[in-house]
């Protein structure tokens, strides 16, 4: 029993308690493959656990089992979703209006039935105003029409692609119970912490710095799910200790790479653990290297050029990554087939011709062998973007610049590149999202106000690409807006507003007992209404 | 000279003046031995420890030579130590001597200031100062020395405090001596020995605190330090714990020797009637 394995005192008073309660025992003894509770491995604790205004990985990890999108995303389903809360969607031809076909029979954890108006008050006063990824996808929602209590239609007041809500309905759609939240300050409302959802598990219990407890939902509308009675979440902060909490079974999964890439090797040669890198293909993270264009060297495309050609994506990709990660080619990752392409230029590594570049461009070398110095800012949010920043400044060493590392904390490094400017290179992970529009674009294009995280915030301007990326917010024709997105690659690959260096998704570690994992391309942060555990 | 002749006959004094003049060889001969960058990728990652003889204790993640490292790992350790040390112990003989010797208004205020200082435990301040002025060099050597100054102030007000109703001291006031003159140049010199002996455990505590810093990723990232080679093989401490263990076992010999001279020092300064015979 994997509940004798537990260490902590709070664990163990909550095991007892749920052992009582539950029909556990039998189930595992009778070795079916329903019930048991699984312990995973989580590194941080968010403040705000609610998705439907803080669309993260970090919050979905947790949040995705209680609270449900309309859509989640599917290796094999139709346009890649599968339903969870609406049944059907469907565009109209104009791009003005989205027609959903609710799911019937669903109810909230504390009872009240869920419907269509839960949808309209999400739709208007959470995802529209409050969310991140909601902001820019549902800005032009005028209102939500709600017939009856089975049908929500999105109304907009600018023609807005389908393919972009298609898109945008795993990450951005999380439905909150609108009885709970309307009529209060949302963003302060006790159920951010406390969360009450229609999905496979309801939150229980959550101990600060100990861990969250989420219990089975009894009345889930999939009557052969959940198959797990429990989900523990023990904080582990410390990323060296998930393997060997692993290996002492006191958890059985780690996700997020949460076990170090260095540490894989070692760890899926121990019996009874296993290493999956799949399930994050709809979570792909870019490596990118981020230019500061008022810089005057770095504003002549032949430094950058020069740049592109003196990293080794191929040493990225095996030493950084340990080969768990894809040389990028552009600003669409390989695992969005719908948009990559991979016709765009292409920057071999070649230290000669870069050294060539810059000294085309006029920047020759000094005396002792440098052209200029430069400050390079390496993102500190994983291992892989540190490491990166260090091959940089020796990669850039071998054509003559001279660059000067500067850590940072989170808050600083995001104050000093996206507010202050004050980088001239700087090291990013963003997220490549399902759709360009969602967080992609927002990288190279101009005119955004200072202090938007995670955006071009490096001077950058460029009409062409300006235009392409206006142009394809309001092209509704999938093709046409397609086709928009495939020139936009080969615009960003040509000029470099940025540099795309390699691809990654996570890797997650496993007890061998740990059944059905993945189910989907987002399994870490879907509702794992499927894991079981093997009795 | 009594005083070398005593160091050398002390046990420990002698074990750690050979430990320190290993280590400062290393530090001078590693741009001769190991030229060029030591952070430079020189080949294939993660080699084991004495299997290639280009690297004879292996290469860390990203191919770096983990020797080169503590080569010049040794001169930042050094380096800051001692320059922090250095900067400590001026700053504290300036304040202690001042406090000391005009006491009244200006001893209050000098050592208030040394109280606040001393309160705020040395290892956070230095974490406060390094993390809001960003990490380099010059910025760790002022943060350990900012929260090491104190107790040598005091050391030194207490030593001045006695000094200065000597003789000697009073016959300079009457020969007109400028009071900072006969602060400095009559007084300061004479305070001057506990001061010193109290030097090694501030080298020792800076080459720690140094240490800390680099392993908290407070240190400079474009410098070789063995703090920051230990936080860097912590990633790996189950795949390939070298890269923890050298840089570390370079630290605490550091640490040793010179705790050991400080020991072999008061050895030799010790009166010899107090020495069993």
């Amino acid at each position: 029993m994997t509940v004798l394995t537990l260490s902590r005192r709070g664990l163990l008073k909550g095991a007892a308690l749920g052992l009582l309660a539950s029909t556990a025992p039998i189930a595992v003894m009778a070795a079916a493959a329903k019930g048991g509770r699984l312990v995973v491995a989580a590194d941080s604790e968010p403040k705000n656990l609610n998705p439907a205004i803080v669309a993260s990985n970090g919050v979905f990890y947790i949040a995705s089992k209680v609270i449900e999108p309309l859509a989640e995303a599917s290796y094999d389903g139709k346009d890649g979703l599968e339903p969870r809360l609406a049944v059907s969607w469907e565009g109209a031809q104009d791009g003005r209006s989205v027609t959903f076909k609710l799911r019937e029979g669903v109810t909230w954890h504390d009872g009240k039935p869920f419907t269509s108006a839960d949808v309209a008050f999400s739709a208007l006063e959470v995802w529209k105003k409050l969310q991140n990824i909601g902001r820019s996808v549902f800005a032009n929602l005028e209102t939500v029409e709600t017939p009856d209590a089975a049908t929500a239609i999105f109304r907009f007041s600018k023609p807005t692609p389908f393919q972009l809500i298609r898109n945008a309905l795993p990450v951005a759609t999380s439905v909150i119970p609108r009885h709970l939240y309307e009529g209060t300050d949302i963003a302060t409302n006790p159920a951010n912490t406390r969360l009450v959802g229609t999905g496979p598990f309801k939150f229980t219990e959550y101990k600060p710095g100990e861990y969250y407890r989420l219990t089975r939902n009894e009345a889930y509308w999939n009557k052969q799910a959940p198959l797990l009675d429990e989900i523990v979440y023990r904080v582990l902060p410390d990323r060296a200790g998930a393997g060997a909490a692993l290996e002492a079974e006191e958890i059985q999964l780690a996700a997020f790479s949460a076990v170090p890439l260095a540490d894989l090797a070692r760890i899926s040669k121990v019996a009874g653990i296993k290493v999956i890198s799949r399930g994050y293909e709809a979570l792909t993270y870019q490596l990118i290297v981020e230019i500061n264009h008022r810089r005057k060297e770095l504003a002549d495309l032949k430094v950058r050029q020069a740049i592109a050609h003196a990293i080794d994506r191929k040493f990225v990709v095996d030493t950084i990554f340990l080969g768990y990660a894809a040389a990028s080619t552009g600003p669409v990752p390989r695992n969005a087939p719908e948009f990559y392409t991979a016709d765009v230029p292409t920057y071999d590594f070649d230290v000669a011709k870069a050294n060539a570049l810059l000294d085309e461009a006029g920047y020759k070398a000094g005396a002792d062998g440098k052209r200029f110095s430069l400050k390079l800012l390496p993102a500190p949010y994983f291992n892989e973007t540190r490491q990166f920043g260090a091959y940089l400044r020796q990669a850039l060493a071998a054509i003559g610049i001279d660059a000067e590392l500067v850590n940072n904390d989170s808050a600083a490094h995001q104050k000093a590149v996206y507010t202050d400017h004050a980088f001239d290179l700087a090291v990013a992970p963003p997220v490549f999202r399902g759709d360009p529009a969602i967080s992609t674009t927002i990288l190279v294009q101009s005119g955004l106000p200072a202090g938007v995280g995670f955006s071009n915030q490096g001077g950058y301007v460029s009409s062409t690409l300006d235009s392409i990326i206006a142009k394809a917010a309001e092209t509704i024709d999938t093709d046409a807006r397609t086709a928009l997105y495939k020139d936009f690659q080969k615009q960003v690959v040509a000029d470099l507003p940025l540099i795309n260096v390699a691809e990654w998704g996570f890797i997650t570690v496993a007890r061998d007992t740990v059944e059905n994992v993945p189910s989907n391309p987002r399994w870490a942060v879907s509702n794992w209404a499927d894991t079981a555990l093997k009795g | 000279m009594r005083f070398a002749l005593r160091f050398t006959r002390s046990g420990p004094g002698l074990i750690g003046a050979v430990i320190l003049a290993l280590l400062a060889l290393a530090a001078l001969a590693a741009p001769l031995l190991f030229p060029g960058d030591p952070l430079k990728i020189a080949g294939p990652a993660l080699t084991a420890p004495f299997t290639d003889p280009a690297f004879p204790f292996g290469t860390d993640r990203l191919g770096r030579d983990v020797l080169a490292g503590v080569f010049h790992g040794a001169r930042a350790s050094l380096a800051v130590g001692l320059a922090a040390a250095f900067a400590a112990l001026a700053i504290g003989l300036v304040v202690g001597t001042l406090a000391g010797f005009a006491g009244g208004f200006i001893d209050e205020a000098l050592m208030r200031v040394a109280d606040a200082f001393q309160i705020v435990p040395g290892f956070l301040l230095a974490l406060a100062f390094v993390s809001t002025l960003g990490a380099s060099m010059p910025t760790v050597i002022l943060a350990i020395a900012l929260s090491a100054w104190a107790e040598p102030a005091r050391l030194a007000r207490a030593e001045v405090l006695s000094i200065r109703e000597r003789d000697y001291v009073a016959a300079a006031r009457i020969i007109g001596m400028h009071p900072l003159e006969i602060a400095f140049r009559e007084i300061l010199p004479n305070a001057l020995p506990p001061v010193l002996a109290f030097a090694a455990i501030t080298v020792a505590g800076a080459i720690l605190t140094e240490a800390a810093l680099s392993f908290l990723g407070l240190g400079d990232p474009n410098v070789v330090t063995w703090g920051a080679m230990i936080a860097e093989g912590r990633n790996v401490l189950r795949a390939a714990p070298f890269l923890s263990i050298i840089p570390g076992l370079a630290l605490v010999s550091a640490v040793l020797g010179v705790y050991l001279v400080s020991e072999g020092v008061s050895d030799a300064l010790r009166p010899r009637e107090g020495r069993a015979a």
